[in-house]
């Protein structure tokens, strides 16, 4: 009885207090009267350790009670029963979200506090723990996601915030850049979750989970699809979190959004928004687990990424690229876990990774300290290189120069995806200007002598006069 | 005979090919790898030059700024930290006679200068001007509204003007006039001319301002003139980047920049570039030469070019070559040209220039001639970025040696001024000076071309050399006074603390000076010195846990003798054991760390990875409860603490063999026997001497080492005072001193002691071979100095604004122990920021005078040196150069954060273990980061110096190493009358006495008294220390000048 009166208010807090931090920042910046270093700092600080609490709370009761899934319903977004459209606000807590949860605050809880310190003065301030509270709401939203509506959304904001993450310094164009970059994968990743969904609600009607693999709670559950359907659905999420994972050939955006501050490249790339597509996986796992294509798909992927980042990670020679790097060789085994069906193991190495890492990225900056305290440790410079060093022949100086062009992934993305899609908008946009001009011509001379309105011609001097 | 001449026409070009490089490879930053982090001058390349030329020219160079800008000094000038006295004398110093010049109708230059600084100035790019007088009210009300009769007088006149005009149709004259009378005809037609009259004051104000503003755009237009600028010659890349907004450079810096770092890495990768020892040009060219397909479309020809160039085996500089001719470059131009090609990724350049030259310094260094081979593959990789830019943009398909004059072609029009600027300019200057329309409209042509040619030599840049040289003037004004009225206070120099209990030998460095002060204020009978914080001993040294031997000396020396720590004979087992242990644990350490970044890492993040939770919540929340824990933890495998240094030499030879190690006695006493002169402690020793080295250590920090000891090259100073202390005990050597004449008391005992100026901790050394006699003294001394760091890290919290301002010296202590260890800090401590001063003097001159952390402090007694002032310029032959340089460094990198420093530390991102970049691919970031410069005031170095004009003026002349600083204005000098507070400064090559604006200083208790607080800069105060609290009041009264 209390469980059921609990749960919902449990579950509506933890996503609540995040989206009411956004305001919180936001607001008084709109009015450009932000609030002081302090007041943001501690009531991030607030409101991630009260999150964290909630879920201990939530993953507490649930164990009392020997509960192993309890589905939330927030209400309905928008739902027309004749024709069994229902857009549900449902959230599922279980063994994986809340373990996904409890990460999520945790690490975001310990981020904010050292970026409290690191970002102190620095002029966006604000603007990075605005982005971060977005961040939070939209990986709890993702996290504890019920439909596959609500997960689109949580996914959203982590995209956004991560992509305007990446682009911290706008001042700069390099990072501007390269945020665009981030944003442009992540819109492809987006267009095939949002397909996905659309298939899903035009095949079952809904997006609903908990109906979707009904039964036995995750991981055990058995999806209703079938397999021809759950080919389709498993192929575009699959797109969807290749892209937000940085999964082959989206691999190229990684190193790219180390642009960033150093706590906002631990957090997302290190820790959490890469492995968002790995837990997107876990969570329609069954549905997975239908198709064997599907699974032998992303086994492939998997195995190519990890693949791929291993060796990309030995040649690079700054240490924010080799972690980033190294953090996708994770990845890429996670997701192979995932094709392999062992989904506690998955979840299991996804916290144990991003803990790792993200303490790892955070010590980046003091490598020099370290080294030297490990050379004097062991009475010697550290001598990997000669021992695991490769030898100049040709063969390996191919895999060398592949590994330091980061495997020509961006160039392939470019040459056999945006430059036919921009060259498909590009012809599109000059038909409509020949179609525009054609229509202008009748009436040129109407159009012609627009004054300019600079300053170098003479003052009006009668604008003003009476 | 034609082989000869074909020989002379190849060689020749190479050849200079070759010296070019080696000549631009001057400008490139001089920053070595970031773990020894040596302070230098930013524009050493333009010592030769005086600083004011050097600015602007090294602006011009680097495309950095040359001051703050005008908006920053104008700040300055509304808070007060300009005063207007300031700027009159700066500016009356500067024009020297020409200030009284009248120019017709502008009035004096003088007052046309001065009016151009004292009221608002808008000088702001085109765009900026144009939404500037469409979107303020610019053209509609005064610009200085407060001065309200001078605007009426304003508008007065050009009533009356107007209403003449109106009334009495004269012929028009010039383009101004005629504009001017357009305005009031077309004014005519519109209203009702008897109404005009009688309009209220602010139409009249608006009416005047757009008159105003038509007629100076009207005389500017007339003059249609064009800017000297000097066409320098132009790299293709900014010409089409100006034409196109597309970035050649950015295709080519990506791949440059990826191997450069691969070439440069010193073992972060654990794959070595491919063939590296064979130079830059060949592994590049191998590496590249198989790449056939899948590459970007500007580089499609790279594979095959590299195949051509491997077989033909030519060198970098004909390449160099080869590739000038194809970009059409011709040979007048080529030191320009490769000057700023080698500029476009300067970092990296400068990294590569720095590892080829010194090699000794790097773990893996590089082959000689990299340089020129960095440049051969630029070129290469810029013409083939170019060719198909060009064709791509500007569908520019002809031969690669036409695509100069063709971008030179379309960007003819660069050069032309701005009219609008300009009439801006006059616009304003107009209103400030009170010129009406009618007048300017009436002015004579060639009183019009004077206007604009004054104006013009009053550019931005001068304009700005004239803030700064007020806001400098401003704050050299107080220090020359402070230290004025200080020492002369008390009449004739006081005499030295008699009977100290304790002496301290401390670091010249800013950073001991509160230090110091605190001391001297806790243990009034005390007495404290300072010195180069190697204390003479240049060596390289190699403690107990250390892996490698380290050159602890300043960058200049290379030291010829090698120092080692051992592991006491007693704790030999353990120290044994434990290393074995360290050693395993490293080495378990790394294997983790290698493992991590690999494919079957997996395995293992999953399993520890949970674990790692712990320490990362620890050290992020709590940093400095987990590094007492570590600290704890570490005991158990930390070298023991007993150990001995391996100090004297058998041999005849120095060296890093057994047996070399070490120094003769012989020379241990010229060591002890030269620094103790030079600070003139050669009498009234006290039974105690601390030797303190100083450096410092923090957490994620690649800056780390650019805190450490400047004197100790970015090394740590606590192994040189332990072997100092260990020198001057040695019996030996105290007998050959005092055959020497330098008798040091049997009872008198050195003891070394290493300061850590991030967590102010003082470690002592050698406390157990201490006689037991002195122990009581000892712990004295120690108690005094625990106050005396408290009571510092008391001072230095006031400056960071995360700590509150009410902590008590024990909390203060608290706060900095945490920041060292924490991992989110990037400011573990300010550094040398606020540096602005270097006295050379004995300390009771200034002892007692509170001086902000502010001021290197170097002892000297003019009393004991000889006629030939040979101590005094050996020890300026080091000081002025090193604390130059650090304050050098520190004005560059805060004028110009982005260009000369290294902008913000938080995204940094270390590279090849040499230095950082803004993420993943950026030049290589030289200079200071922001959060170690924030606080800094940028004015060049304030030299005091105490002696007689005259001595120094023969100090300079026969030392050209201070003379170029000195001469060309890089620092400030001035003297201080060794028997009298009087103060002499250095200008333009001659000394003239320094008048007092102010004849009282402030006083305070206690310096916690004076910044208690406070946390801006401070003005100096007189602090009552011990003896001198009962005269000081009277004294300041009585000795008044």
């Amino acid at each position: 009885m209390t469980m059921e009166f609990m749960m919902p208010l449990i579950g509506a807090a933890m996503l609540g207090l995040p989206a009411i931090l956004i305001l919180w920042i936001g607001l008084p910046m709109l009015l450009q009267h932000p609030w002081s270093e302090q007041i943001v700092s501690r009531s991030v600080f607030l409101v991630v350790w009260l999150g964290l609490g909630l879920s201990c709370l939530a993953a507490t009761i649930m164990i009392a009670t020997g509960t192993t899934q309890s589905n939330v319903s927030l209400g309905s977004w928008y739902s027309i029963p004749s024709v069994e459209l229902d857009f549900k606000l449902d959230l599922i807590l279980d063994g994986l979200s809340l373990t996904f949860v409890i990460m999520s605050f945790v690490l975001c809880g310990t981020i904010s506090a050292f970026a409290t310190k690191y970002l102190h003065k620095e002029l966006g301030f604000q603007r990075f723990f605005l982005l971060f509270a977005m961040f939070l709401t939209g990986i709890v939203m993702a996290a504890l996601a019920g439909t596959i509506e609500l997960l689109f959304v949580g996914w959203e904001l982590v995209g956004l915030s991560s992509a305007l993450l990446v682009a911290f310094f706008h001042e700069r164009l390099g990072p501007v850049k390269n945020g665009l970059r981030v944003w442009a994968v992540y819109r492809v990743a987006d267009a095939a979750f949002l397909a996905a969904a659309a298939t899903m609600h035009h095949m079952v009607g809904h997006g609903d989970f908990a109906a979707l693999m009904p039964g036995e709670t995750w991981p055990n559950a058995v999806s209703v699809l079938t397999q021809e359907q759950a080919i389709w659905v498993g192929l575009l999420l699959l797109l969807a979190a290749m892209g937000k994972s940085a999964l082959v050939p989206f691999s190229g955006w990684l190193p790219r959004a180390m642009e960033g501050p150093t706590p906002s490249s631990a957090i997302f790339y290190g820790a959490l928004s890469v492995h968002l597509g790995a837990y997107l996986l876990l969570r329609i796992s069954p549905i997975l687990q239908q198709s064997t294509l599907v699974c032998l798909v992303i086994i492939g992927v998997g195995a190519t990424t990890a693949l791929f980042a291993a060796i990309t990670a030995r040649v690079q020679s700054d240490i924010k690229s080799a972690l980033s790097f190294a953090s996708l060789t994770q990845v890429g085994l996670i997701v192979i876990e995932i094709g392999l069906g062992w989904e506690l193991v998955a979840l299991i190495h996804i916290v144990g990774h991003a803990c790792f890492r993200t303490l790892q990225l955070l010590r980046a900056p003091t490598l020099l300290h370290d080294y030297h305290t490990l050379e004097n440790a062991v009475g010697g410079h550290l001598t990997h290189l000669s021992k695991h060093g490769i030898s100049g022949s040709s063969g390996s100086a191919v895999l060398y120069r592949w590994g330091l062009e980061r495997g020509y992934l961006d160039f392939a993305l470019n040459r056999f995806f945006v430059n036919p899609v921009l060259g498909f908008f590009r012809r599109c946009h000059r038909v409509e200007q020949a179609w525009a001009n054609w229509c202008r011509s009748g009436s040129r001379a109407t159009s012609e002598g627009i004054p300019s309105t600079t300053t170098s011609a003479p003052v009006d001097l009668f604008e003003e006069l009476p | 005979m034609d082989h000869q001449n074909s020989q002379d026409s190849n060689g020749d070009p190479l050849r200079r090919i070759r010296e070019c490089i080696a000549h631009a490879a001057h400008l490139l930053p001089a920053q070595g790898p970031i773990a020894v982090f040596i302070h230098h001058n930013t524009l050493h390349a333009f010592e030769s030059h005086s600083f004011t030329d050097a600015v602007v020219e090294g602006a011009r160079t680097f495309g950095c700024e040359p001051y703050l800008s005008e908006i920053q000094y104008r700040a300055f000038v509304s808070s007060g930290r300009i005063k207007p006295e300031d700027l009159e004398a700066v500016m009356l110093d500067d024009l020297d006679e020409t200030a009284d010049d009248l120019l017709g109708f502008l009035g004096t230059r003088f007052h046309l200068r001065m009016a151009m600084l004292e009221n608002p100035w808008h000088e702001v790019s085109t765009a900026e001007l144009k939404w500037f007088l469409a979107e303020s009210d610019s053209l509609r009300r005064f610009l200085n509204d407060e001065s309200h009769n001078h605007n009426a007088m304003f508008i007065k006149t050009t009533r009356r003007w107007v209403m003449h005009e109106l009334t009495n149709k004269t012929a028009s004259g010039n383009p101004r006039r005629t504009a001017a009378l357009e305005s009031v005809a077309r004014l005519a037609k519109r209203v009702d001319v008897n109404s005009v009259g009688a309009w209220p004051l602010q139409e009249w104000q608006t009416f005047s301002m757009q008159l105003l503003w038509n007629v100076c755009r009207a005389g500017v237009v007339e003059a249609d003139s064009y800017l000297p600028v000097p066409n320098s010659e132009r790299r293709h890349r900014d010409l089409l980047f100006a034409i196109t907004q597309r970035d050649s450079d950015e295709l080519v810096n990506e791949l440059l920049i990826r191997f450069c770092a691969a070439f440069l890495d010193q073992g972060i990768s654990r794959w070595p570039l491919p063939g590296r020892e064979s130079g830059f040009l060949t592994s590049f060219l191998n590496l590249y030469s198989q790449e056939r397909f899948g590459v970007e479309p500007w580089r499609k020809s790279l594979g095959a070019e590299c195949r051509r160039l491997l077989e033909r085996r030519c060198s970098a500089s004909e390449l160099i070559h080869d590739e000038l001719i194809r970009l059409g470059v011709t040979a007048e131009a080529w030191p320009e040209y490769l000057s700023s090609s080698l500029l476009a990724l300067r970092g990296w350049a400068g990294m590569i220039w720095h590892i080829e030259n010194r090699g000794d310094r790097a773990v893996r260094p590089i082959p000689g001639g990299s340089l020129e081979e960095f440049v051969a593959v630029r070129l290469l990789l810029d013409r083939m970025a170019l060719e198909w830019l060009a064709a791509e943009v500007l569908g520019f398909r002809q031969p690669l040696n036409a695509l100069l004059p063709f971008l030179k072609k379309q960007v003819v029009d660069e050069n032309k001024e701005d009219a609008d600027q300009l009439a801006f300019q006059i616009f304003q200057i107009a209103q400030y000076r009170g010129w009406s329309p009618g007048e300017l409209a009436d002015v004579s042509e060639q009183n019009w071309q004077l206007l604009l040619t004054e104006l013009r030599k009053f550019s931005a840049v001068e304009r700005r050399r004239i803030f700064h040289l007020a806001y400098e003037r401003r704050f050299r004004q107080q220090t020359l006074d402070a230290i004025s009225i200080h020492s002369g206070n008390f009449g004739a120099p006081r005499q030295r603390t008699t009977q100290p209990r304790f002496q301290v030998i401390c670091c010249i460095d800013e950073r001991e000076e509160s230090f110091r002060r605190h001391l001297e204020e806790i243990a009034p009978q005390c007495e404290s010195f300072g010195v180069a914080g190697f204390f003479g001993v240049a060596m390289y040294y190699r403690g107990a846990a250390d892996a490698h031997y380290t050159p602890l000396c300043p960058i200049v020396i290379v030291p010829q003798h090698y120092v080692l720590e051992h592991v006491s004979e007693s704790h030999l087992g353990v120290g044994d054991r434990r290393r074995q242990t360290r050693k395993l644990i490293g080495m378990a350490v790394h294997r983790v760390h290698l493992l991590s970044r690999s494919l079957w890492g997996g395995l293992l993040t999953a399993l520890i990875g949970a674990i790692a939770t712990l320490p990362l919540v620890m050290r992020v929340l709590f940093p400095r409860l987990t590094a007492r824990l570590r600290q704890l933890f570490g005991q158990f495998v930390q070298t023991p603490t007993v150990t001995q240094l391996c100090l004297e030499r058998i041999t005849e030879k120095p060296g890093f063999e057994t047996g070399q190690v070490g120094y003769s006695v012989g020379e241990m006493t010229a060591i002890v026997e030269r620094t103790l002169r030079d600070i003139g402690l050669t009498t009234g020793f006290s039974q105690l001497v601390v030797i303190v080295g100083h450096g410092s250590s923090s957490l994620n920090n690649p800056h780390e080492s650019a805190h450490d000891c400047g004197a100790c090259g970015g090394g740590r100073g606590g192994p040189n005072a332990r072997a100092f202390a260990q020198m001057a005990n040695d019996p030996r050597v105290r007998r050959a001193l005092g055959q020497r004449g330098l008798l040091i008391p049997e009872a008198t005992y050195f003891l070394g002691s290493y300061h850590n100026t991030c967590n102010d901790e003082i470690t002592y050394y050698d406390t157990e071979l201490l006689p037991l006699s002195h122990r009581e003294l000892m712990n004295e001394a120690k108690t005094r100095l625990d106050s005396a760091r408290e009571m510092d890290a008391h001072e230095r919290c006031r400056r960071f604004e995360s700590a509150p301002l009410g902590l008590s010296p024990r909390g203060a202590l608290r706060h900095v122990e945490a920041r060292a260890e924490d991992l989110a800090q990037v400011r573990p401590e300010y550094g040398h920021a606020t540096n602005a001063i270097c006295v050379v003097g004995r300390r009771q001159r200034t002892r007692g005078l509170y001086l902000d952390r502010r001021s290197f402090l170097a002892s000297y007694d003019p009393t004991q040196d000889d006629d030939q002032a040979s101590i005094l310029t050996r020890i300026l032959q080091a000081v002025v150069p090193v604390c130059g340089g650090i304050n050098l460094e520190y004005y560059f990198s805060f004028v110009d954060p982005k260009g000369y420093g290294c902008a913000t530390k938080l995204p940094h991102n270390i590279t090849s273990l040499l230095g950082v970049m803004d993420g993943a691919a950026s030049d290589l970031r030289t200079g200071l980061p922001w959060q170690m410069v924030e606080i800094h005031e940028p004015v060049r170095l304030q030299f005091v110096i105490e002696t007689h004009p005259q001595i120094m003026q023969r100090i300079i002349e026969l030392n050209p190493g201070i003379a170029s600083l000195c001469k060309g204005d890089w620092v400030q000098l001035a003297t201080l009358d060794p028997n009298s507070g009087d103060v002499h400064r250095y200008s333009r090559g001659e000394f003239i006495p320094h008048r007092l604006d102010q004849h009282v200083l402030p006083q305070a208790k206690s310096s916690a008294d004076w910044y208690d607080g406070w946390r801006e800069h401070l003005t100096f105060a007189q602090i009552g220390c011990g003896d001198s609290m009962g005269t000081h009041g009277a004294s300041v009264k009585g000795t008044s000048t």
